[in-house]
């Protein structure tokens, strides 16, 4: 059963709703010509006799330094607060004045109150009121747990400071949602992700309807009604838009953020924020490229060996109950956990144990010198495509990854940057690629056969050799995919995708985060540039820009990519935010708009909230500009 | 006390592979379960190297010592051991010593009496310090007694240029008792040199260890002699673009003193706010902090001055005039003194300043000279003596001087002409103006006229700088690009300079418009000229696009790198700088900062690999 939600009412027309809460302001029309999806933003004014909803404003007084933001023709303008009969904060003012204020911007239509009301983490509560499944109605349940976890950390940004009096009692706020749909909580290639929400006043307190078709569709709903909740500091409590509705579906399925923990390794707390971090996003895979020919930190029930000879020391380590941790974590915030064992090249000592175990070489050219004979960057290392039991421990790791992260619709193989210079030192008698070839062949079936003898509906390779021309044609676009990674200028992409490849457009000139910090090593090659800033980031949109040679290109979608060559963890949430919010606005809404003020205005806001989060986000620009966005534009 | 590696390497079981040459599928074999522990050996001119198998055996005779930790390793590894910047000359044992804090004792007798108390807050840095090497805990307790002689020859305790940085450092392990003896003119040298001893010191930890335990060892023997060649080795921060905290300021500090950098070029204020709180002038915080939580209270700066001093670094506080100066200067028409400042957060902002927002000082106005005299009381009485200041100076736009009726017919009145030149005089007339003021207020506290600091700017051109700039009294920033003659000009006219070349030695590069990045190794392979003229160098933190969150890892270990060009000058490859560097980069993090990564973990635990 459907039930008709405030939100479906308002596009019904049933406009005389508004006059309860106040009088139409004006509304704007927005056109997002790609996607051709409208979205109308409405604001409509609280009644000014209203007084309960007033003393967010009160007089200044103070003699410390104090700034107060009135909202005037649709913009935030600092004053100081000794000059202004009101004091509002500057995030009360974002949060009431022209922009939305939501990230990524939702898709469908929005109407957002400008006005707010005060509330407490604790004065919320949910009601499940539709769920196809036991463990989707779990999963609600601990999604919220998790949004008022975030409310809470907010309100401990008022220690010290009282909470002010006049701004009246909090609101109870209910929250009710129905799913009706799938019954499998997880991250699907075909997880229908759209949601509504609608919040609105009813008597004392406040209603939210949120309505999906599945949780993670909920989970972004409840993230929505997080980002039009806010701490107001001058006020001391959390503030919460009196009235808003959402319609909202991505434009991608697959929005990613790809880390890197071999090069360095990162503790699990750090995935774990950074997973935080992709869920505020609404992004959707945390695909973990765990392993390379540097280290192997994951230690598989099945296999120990391959941690005990690759990973950098005893505390850099993942068990597989770390892993579990992870994946319960990113399951209840909407993401899956892709892991990327990369074969057959950039593997390396983890692999050395093979002929003290007496079952031959798994590898061959393992920190082979001079390296660059045999690899791109030191230490080399190629798996040993004829060696009969490099299959086995394959399948036991796929089966393992399959196992852990529940993930089985979808699966990464790797196979990026194979050294030919490297097999053809050891088998003279086979063209390289041909082996390349074979391997992926032998990988995919015992992939297969991990997976109960199914082929996941999506096997990923990265773009390589292996994805062009003449080899390509040997691959089968039925049961591969591409994550393209070459320069969006270079014409691998277009191939990949005129071929009917599902792809992932992980474009190095775009979206490789870890561009633009020089060499790490005396010899200069081997490395990008420059830097790719969060504006970069944001417009690069190539299925916009080039057109396709028959049907529509079948891209699933796109991820950033964080190599850590020159990253630790101390560094990591800097360098990968706010840049991965600008990607996940692009693979979400997919806006033709490119970084304007309202973008700006928006991710700022959004840094904000990812700060807050306890996520070190590095600033768009000065924080003047923060409290003068307009004129630093 | 005992050869800690070989110890630990007689406790290591045989391990070795079980099924040698049999054939077994994957499934039939049971794994031993243990986990990684890594080995190192010292090998010459290779560096420090991870054994081959994760549980080495001793199969591997060479003569080589072999180490539990990576860091225990590096600090006997190579002829500088883990000592970073790279001393004149040093001798090291490559055999170490068990020591523990609480059996370590600090003897000041030969102290003058007067540099005591300082010197007893510098040894306190440094016991703090190796504590911090086992994050705060030293689980592994040997009673070998460690005695610290220090002597200082004189009782000077103020920081400037003259200040006599050399130390002498020598280590010896005789009987079971450890003996350090520190020499050195002042206590800043000895602070050095107390440095340079904690640098001598790992924890005996594993690399990547996850247990608690934990125990420090010392290189047995060293002797070091050291003394830096720029007496001038600073950082800028900048506190305006974004509000940086104390406590982030304390631990960009903390990463200066082990890096031996003398100069915290404190670039308080710009035209986006004024976080210094002024006691005479209430109103610059007021109408110029981000907020009542943004600003240092005067209490504070004194805080600050002090925790650098007892870290041998001195605190130069720039208060950027005449242009870079606005929010915080807005309120004089309120207060009945006219404009101090004009183009104050004008917009559209492109001819009248370099970013938004704009506003430079009013030169035109007598109340802005007595407001900034105000302010410069406010500052001689914060810094130690002798005091230095920044007067800024930089991207000055007369098309906003020249926007104000007022500062032209002032113009007028003086006999300039409203051409560059005539602006040119303006801008000169205020510097000498300020510099006068300046002058007049440490007069007042007793003190001599002390040189002050400038940017390098239009003003400070080759043909122009002597007409406005006294040499004597100026000393010149320079920022310009590495291509610019102007250093070699300044020098020849006799200037005092400070180089910063912002294309090479500018932190925020690489994050924003057409700037490029420079790594360490760039940073590291830049030199500066050898002239009686150069005092030193900065590295720059400018902070349009960083706070508090990407400080460390923005200046680390980036600002590492200059301080060793700044204090060793070295001539060696910055290839076999990377070991030392690598393991002050761990230093650092037991210190508390977050620097960044130099390369894949794999590298720093194979020297030498990675070229």
């Amino acid at each position: 059963m459907k039930m008709m939600s405030w939100g479906d009412a308002l596009w019904l027309g049933l406009t005389a709703r508004f006059a309860r809460v106040g009088r139409l302001r004006r509304a704007v029309l927005m056109l997002a010509a790609a996607a051709c999806t409208a979205a109308a933003v409405l604001y409509w004014k609280q009644q000014t006799d209203d007084s309960a909803n007033r003393p967010l404003h009160s007089m200044y007084s103070g003699i410390e330094p104090q700034w107060s933001w009135l909202c005037q023709h649709d913009r935030c303008e600092r004053y100081q607060a000794s000059d202004t009969t009101t004091l509002q904060s500057l995030q009360t003012c974002n949060m009431l004045c022209a922009s939305t204020q939501l990230w990524p911007q939702p898709t469908g239509p929005v109407s957002l109150a400008s006005a707010a009301v005060p509330v407490r983490s604790d004065r919320f509560s949910l009601k499940v009121i539709a769920s196809p499944s036991r463990d989707v109605t779990k999963h609600i349940n601990e999604a919220f747990i998790v949004m008022q976890n975030h409310m809470r950390t907010l309100e401990h940004g008022v220690v010290g400071e009282n909470r002010r009096s006049d701004i009246g009692p909090p609101r109870d706020v209910l929250v009710k949602v129905s799913v009706n749909g799938s019954g499998d909580p997880r991250m699907r290639l075909d997880t229908n992700e759209s949601y509504k929400l609608a919040l609105r006043p009813s008597g004392n307190s406040l209603v939210v309807d949120i309505t999906a078709h599945s949780f993670c569709g909920a989970r972004h709903g409840l993230e929505t009604l997080l980002q039009v909740t806010w701490l107001d500091p001058y006020a001391g409590s959390l503030l919460i838009l009196e009235a808003a509705t959402v319609v909202d579906a991505p434009r991608f399925p697959y929005r990613g953020l790809l880390l890197d923990t071999a090069r360095n390794f990162f503790p699990v707390s750090e995935l774990l924020r950074t997973i935080d971090a992709m869920a505020a996003n609404k992004l959707n895979t945390f695909h973990w490229h765990v392993s390379d020919s540097q280290s192997f930190p994951w230690k598989l029930d099945s296999a120990p060996q391959l941690a005990q000879h690759g990973a950098y020391g005893p505390g850099a380590v993942y068990t597989s109950d770390d892993v579990r941790t992870i994946v319960k974590y990113a399951r209840i915030r909407g993401i899956r956990v892709l892991m990327e064992i990369d074969t057959p090249a950039h593997v390396g000592r983890a692999f050395g144990w093979g002929p003290e175990a007496g079952l031959g070489h798994l590898a061959h050219c393992i920190e082979a010198e001079p390296w660059s004979s045999y690899c791109g960057e030191p230490p080399c290392g190629q798996l040993n495509p004829r060696n009969p039991h490099i299959y086995d421990l394959l399948e036991h790791v796929y089966r393992e990854i399959i196992q852990l992260t529940e993930v089985d619709d979808i699966f990464h193989l790797g196979g990026d940057e194979v050294s030919e210079q490297c097999w053809a030192k050891h088998f003279n008698d086979t063209d390289p690629m041909d082996l390349w070839m074979e391997f992926t062949r032998q990988a995919m079936h015992v992939l297969e056969r991990a997976n109960g003898g199914k082929a996941p509906e999506l096997t990923l390779l990265w773009s390589s050799r292996l994805t062009r021309s003449p080899y390509l044609e040997r691959l089968d676009p039925k049961r591969f995919g591409v994550q393209v990674w070459g320069a969006s200028q270079w014409p691998e992409s277009r191939a990949v995708l005129d071929a009917g490849f599902r792809s992932v457009i992980s474009h190095v000139d775009a979206w490789y985060l870890d561009c633009g910090f020089g060499s790490w090593r005396d010899s200069s090659d081997g490395h990008c540039g420059p830097y790719r800033s969060w504006q970069q980031v944001y417009e690069h949109r190539p299925w916009a820009t080039e057109t396709p040679e028959s049907a529509a290109w079948p891209v699933e979608g796109g991820a950033a990519c964080q190599w850590t060559e020159q990253l630790g963890p101390g560094g990591l949430d800097a360098r990968v935010w706010p840049r991965t919010a600008a990607l996940a606005e692009r693979l979400w809404a997919d806006r033709a708009e490119g970084a304007t003020a309202d973008v700006y205005l928006r991710l700022d806001t959004q840094r904000a909230r990812l700060v807050a989060r306890g996520v070190r986000a590095a600033p768009l620009w000065p924080r003047w500009c923060s409290h003068n966005p307009h004129a630093c534009l | 006390m005992a050869l800690h590696g070989l110890l630990a390497l007689m406790t290591t079981m045989h391990l070795a592979g079980v099924l040698c040459n049999v054939e077994s599928t994957f499934d039939e074999i049971t794994p031993q379960i243990y986990e990684p522990s890594w080995m190192y050996k010292c090998v010459p001119d290779e560096g420090c190297q991870r054994s081959e198998h994760p549980r080495p055996t001793l199969s591997d005779n060479s003569t080589s010592a072999f180490f539990d930790s990576l860091d225990v390793c590096r600090i006997v590894c190579g002829r500088f051991g883990g000592i970073w910047p790279k001393p004149v000359t040093a001798a090291l044992s490559s055999q170490t010593v068990k020591i523990h804090p609480n059996y370590l004792r600090y003897d000041l007798l030969n102290v003058p009496a007067e540099t005591r108390e300082l010197l007893v807050e510098m040894t306190q840095v440094i016991s703090n310090n190796l504590l911090a090497e086992c994050g705060g805990h030293v689980t592994e307790v040997v009673d070998t007694q460690v005695v610290v002689i220090i002597v200082v020859k004189t009782a000077i305790t103020s920081l400037n240029w003259n200040t006599d940085e050399q130390y002498m450092l020598d280590v010896q392990t005789r009987g079971g008792e450890v003996s350090v003896h520190i020499e050195a003119e002042t206590i800043y040298g000895a602070r050095h040199g107390l440095e340079t001893f904690s640098q001598l010191i790992s924890s005996d930890k594993r690399d990547f260890s996850d247990v608690e335990h934990c125990g420090l060892v010392l290189v047995s023997g060293a002797k070091i002699r050291d003394r830096p060649i720029y007496k001038h080795r600073g950082l800028v921060l900048d506190t305006s673009r974004h509000f940086i905290p104390m406590v982030d300021i304390k631990r960009t500090i903390d990463g200066m003193a082990t890096t031996k950098m003398n100069v915290f070029h404190w670039h308080a204020t710009d035209s986006h706010s004024f976080p210094l709180e002024a006691s005479r002038v209430p109103q610059f915080t007021r109408y110029g902090a981000y907020s009542g939580s943004e600003m240092y209270t005067t209490e504070e700066i004194r805080e600050l001055i002090h925790y650098a001093k007892v870290r041998g670094i001195r605190v130069v506080i720039e208060i950027d005039a005449p242009a870079h100066s606005g929010n915080g200067w807005q309120w004089g028409r309120e207060y009945g003194l006219g404009d101090l400042a004009v183009c104050v957060n004008a917009y559209p902002w492109r001819h009248l300043c370099i970013e938004p927002p704009c506003g430079q000082l009013n030169p035109a106005n007598p109340n802005m000279y007595r407001v900034l005299r105000n302010l410069y009381q406010d500052v001689a009485d914060l810094l130690n003596s002798p005091p230095l200041l920044h007067m800024g100076g930089d991207e000055v736009y007369f098309g906003c001087w020249n926007s104000s009726q007022e500062i032209i017919s002032y113009m007028k009145d003086q006999g300039y002409d409203t051409t560059e030149e005539g602006f040119m005089k303006l801008w000169g007339e205020f510097h000498n103006k300020a510099l006068q003021i300046w002058d007049e207020e440490i007069s007042a506290k007793g003190l001599d006229p002390q040189p002050v600091m400038l940017w390098s700017s239009q003003l400070t051109q080759a043909q122009r700088i002597s007409q406005h700039l006294d040499k004597e009294r100026y000393i010149i920033e320079v920022w310009e690009p590495l291509n610019s003659p102007l250093l070699t000009q300044l020098l020849r006219l006799g200037y005092r300079t400070v180089s910063v070349p912002k294309d090479i030695w500018y932190l925020d590069h690489g994050f924003w418009g057409r700037t490029v990045y420079s790594n360490w190794r760039r940073m590291y392979a830049h030199t500066l000229p050898r002239d009686e003229g150069v005092l030193g160098g900065e590295v720059a933190m400018w902070t349009e696009y960083c706070d508090a969150q990407a400080l460390d890892t923005r200046v680390w270990p980036r600002a590492a790198a200059v301080a060793e060009r700044l204090w060793s000058d070295p001539t060696s490859t910055v290839y076999s700088a990377e070991p030392r560097l690598q393991r002050l980069r761990t230093r650092l993090i037991a210190r508390g900062l977050r620097p960044d990564a130099m390369s894949p973990a794999w590298c720093s635990q194979h020297d030498s690999k990675c070229l």
